[in-house]
């Protein structure tokens, strides 16, 4: 039996300059640019009718203070908080459900995973659209019709203002948890079997296993889970613009939703620049948080 | 030689249809013609989802073309997403990479004529035509020099509409409206319906209660004074009028939650509404979708005001203007305006015409109410034209989300878009 020859580091490990200029060029041209464009534009007069003109801190004090800005932030704050909570716990079970089954050979498994994951590909408006349809509160509507059949309802799904809120929180985790489910899924089907055969042998109950097996060695999925579900929520506007248009009133105003108003009703393109720069300013915040708080590799 | 060649190209063109289409997805005309005009146009008649409507639109597209062979028309299409759509056409214009032609909603064209993008298109309509328009629309399509910057090919109005066999007499003013209404709702049917979500219907079909008293949003330059002295009052008393009707149970709380015209044909042909604030549009399709007995019984009548002199009712509409300065472009997109839109493409979908003459020359303008439509346009108030007209409008529905749903009282919530509004003016 021969040894294998050790690679070791080649030749580009010692000048790795030529092989990153490619990614970090792409990487410049593609993201750093358009941002720092966006940053540009904050710092403007700039209209969608006029060019800028100059150096202006005039849109960064007038978006700073908006009365409209706290209940958009809290309202955003609300919608991101529970989605991301709703999206990890909901998607969580899923995948659990799918390899518990596939553990047992149930059938129908595949077929399970892919209805969920069906959700996930339907467009933002379109699935505005759909939970709309199911939402219309006139006597004729899906949902209150199914609700006065069991004798409950109807429920003021999109007309109550903290109602409309909880709509808007159901459509985006229907079709945001096939992303969860699919990263947990992977997650936990890379866990070591000879784990969970040693947590049999020694009798441990489902919730010990899940507490002190599945758990932890999920921490890492579940912190970059978290990062990626929130900035997809911070982000998402379309499904809330088909869905409620963020109305009643600003109860479902979203701060992405906001910026797009800012840009197309108000016109104005520097107040967008500094609600987009906002927007990425949360975002990265809370990658930061959620990296340094969970995000490091178990011990 | 070569215009020779293309005309009997086109003239040949039916039986080449196999090989060359003279309507394609993005083309009207032979693709080899040496003039092309870009024209960018809304998905309702070249390309309607509705066959009846496209194939008509084909061929006035077709018999357009072959009267000018050395043309054709690449044709692009814009989405329903009109704040959206209108706003990334005005930045391409004004960046030199806009359409020569395309269609602007009447909402957008003091904006359009504001940033002086539109050309001048007076070479294609005589001086009788442009009297001939109804004069709020002529006021909007021409400046002060007369030059005619686009062509507002049809109009529309907002109208009462209503369920005789439940409410026998239109509703001439707002307490008879609440009257109509509470009576309904007592016979089992919701109210009246009107939009109350999110989106620009509501703010529109709502000023009307505001014009009616005679309110104005804006000045002559165009600054907001919606929420100054008597307008103030008058605003007060059109969201009041408003708050009644949903918190008496005339209409239901669910309006809050409305934001499109369909879900009122929805109603009418559930049989669960009693009244609706739709626009004219829809008669056509609540003929077309309620069985002939049941659409007997519906009936339109102009929106009712504070008192029976005192009535409005918004008008909005679609226009087409020319972009480029090319002298025959412009020459072109009038045309289109002229022989495919305004008159034939008019009477083929039931749109109203923006003058006189044209409703005397089809047939398609017989019915009767088509002669309640044109009394209530007589009332018409068309949107302002201020660039700072959207940012009323969202604010507007903002404060009436709010009040309607009881978050807010309608003095704090008119002071917080009156505050925004002027905000947003003051960045301008």
């Amino acid at each position: 039996m021969t040894a294998r020859p050790d690679r070791g580091p080649g030749a580009g490990f010692a000048q790795p300059v030529p092989w990153l200029a490619p990614a970090v060029l792409v990487l410049a041209a593609f993201y750093a640019v358009p941002v720092l464009d966006v940053a540009r534009l904050a710092l403007s007069d700039a209209t969608m009718v006029r060019p800028a003109s100059g150096f202006s801190t005039e849109a960064l004090r007038g978006v700073l203070s908006d009365p409209a800005l706290p209940e958009v932030l809290g309202t955003t704050l609300i919608f991101v908080g529970v989605n991301v909570v709703a999206l990890q716990v909901v998607g969580l079970v899923i995948a659990l459900t799918i390899v518990r089954g596939e553990g047992r050979e149930l059938p129908g498994m595949a077929a399970f995973r892919t209805l969920v994951l069906a959700a996930w590909v339907v467009p933002g408006i379109a699935n505005g659209l759909i939970w709309r349809m199911l939402f219309d509160e006139a006597p004729y509507g899906t949902l209150n019709s199914l609700l006065g059949y069991a004798g409950l309802g109807p429920v003021a799904w999109l007309s109550d203002p903290q109602m409309a809120l909880v709509s808007a929180v159901i459509a985006n985790v229907w079709q945001g948890t096939a992303f969860s489910m699919i990263v947990f899924y992977a997650a936990r089907r890379g866990i070591d079997p000879v784990l969970y055969e040693v947590a049999a042998l020694d009798a441990a109950g489902p919730w010990r296993v899940f507490r002190s097996i599945t758990l932890p060695l999920l921490r890492r999925a579940i912190a970059v889970n978290t990062v990626l579900v929130s900035v997809q929520t911070l982000n998402t506007f379309d499904s809330i613009l088909a869905l409620t248009g963020g109305g009643p009133g600003r109860a479902t105003e979203v701060l992405s939703l906001f910026t797009f108003n800012t840009v197309f009703y108000n016109l104005d393109l520097a107040g967008g620049s500094v609600l987009a720069v906002l927007l990425f300013v949360l975002g990265l915040g809370m990658t930061l948080a959620v990296l340094a708080a969970g995000g490091r590799n178990p011990s | 030689m070569k215009t020779l060649i293309l005309a009997a190209a086109l003239a040949a063109a039916p039986a080449l249809a196999q090989a060359q289409e003279l309507v394609t997805r993005n083309r009207v005309g032979l693709p080899d013609a040496p003039n092309t005009l870009t024209f960018r146009l809304t998905a309702y008649d070249l390309y309607s989802s509705d066959p009846a409507t496209k194939a008509t639109f084909e061929d006035l597209f077709t018999d357009f073309i072959r009267a000018r062979p050395d043309w054709k028309i690449e044709t692009q299409l814009q989405t329903g997403n009109i704040g959206q759509e209108q706003a990334r056409l005005l930045q391409q214009t004004q960046a030199g990479r806009g359409p020569d032609c395309a269609m602007i909603d009447s909402s957008q064209l003091a904006l359009f004529k504001q940033t002086g993008t539109l050309q001048p298109m007076n070479m294609v309509f005589s001086d009788d035509e442009i009297a001939d328009l109804f004069p709020y629309v002529r006021e909007a399509v021409t400046n002060e020099a007369g030059e005619v910057l686009a062509w507002w090919w049809f109009t529309d109005l907002r109208v009462l509409y209503r369920d005789t066999s439940i409410v026998p007499d239109a509703p001439q003013t707002w307490e008879a409206l609440r009257e109509a209404g509470l009576a309904a709702v007592d016979a089992g049917r919701e109210g009246v319906l009107f939009n109350g979500g999110r989106w620009e219907g509501t703010a529109f079909d709502w000023l009307a209660h505001f014009w009616a008293q005679g309110g104005r949003l804006v000045d002559d330059d165009g600054a907001p004074v919606f929420a100054e002295g008597e307008n103030r009052e008058k605003m007060l008393r059109a969201v009041a009028f408003y708050r009644d009707l949903v918190e008496s149970g005339a209409a239901p709380a669910r309006v809050t939650a409305i934001t499109d015209y369909d879900a009122f044909n929805a109603a009418a042909a559930a049989g669960t509404a009693a009244m609706f604030v739709g626009g004219n549009w829809q008669y056509g399709q609540l003929r077309a979708t309620l069985p002939a007995e049941q659409f007997a019984d519906w009936a339109v009548s102009e929106l009712p005001g504070p008192t029976e002199d005192e009535r409005a009712t918004g008008t909005g509409g679609w226009t087409i203007a020319a972009l480029s300065p090319d002298e025959a472009k412009r020459r072109l997109c009038g045309e289109i305006a002229k022989e495919i839109y305004a008159g034939p493409g008019n009477a083929a979908q039931g749109l109203l015409p923006t003058s006189a003459a044209i409703y005397d020359r089809y047939d398609a303008y017989d019915g009767p109410e088509f002669d309640l439509f044109a009394e209530a346009l007589q009332n018409g108030v068309a949107r302002p034209g201020a660039a700072i007209y959207p940012e009323i409008s969202n604010q507007i529905q903002i404060m009436l989300g709010d009040v309607l749903s009881g978050t807010a009282e309608p003095e704090a919530a008119l002071d917080a878009a009156a505050d925004a509004v002027q905000a947003a003016y003051d960045r301008q």
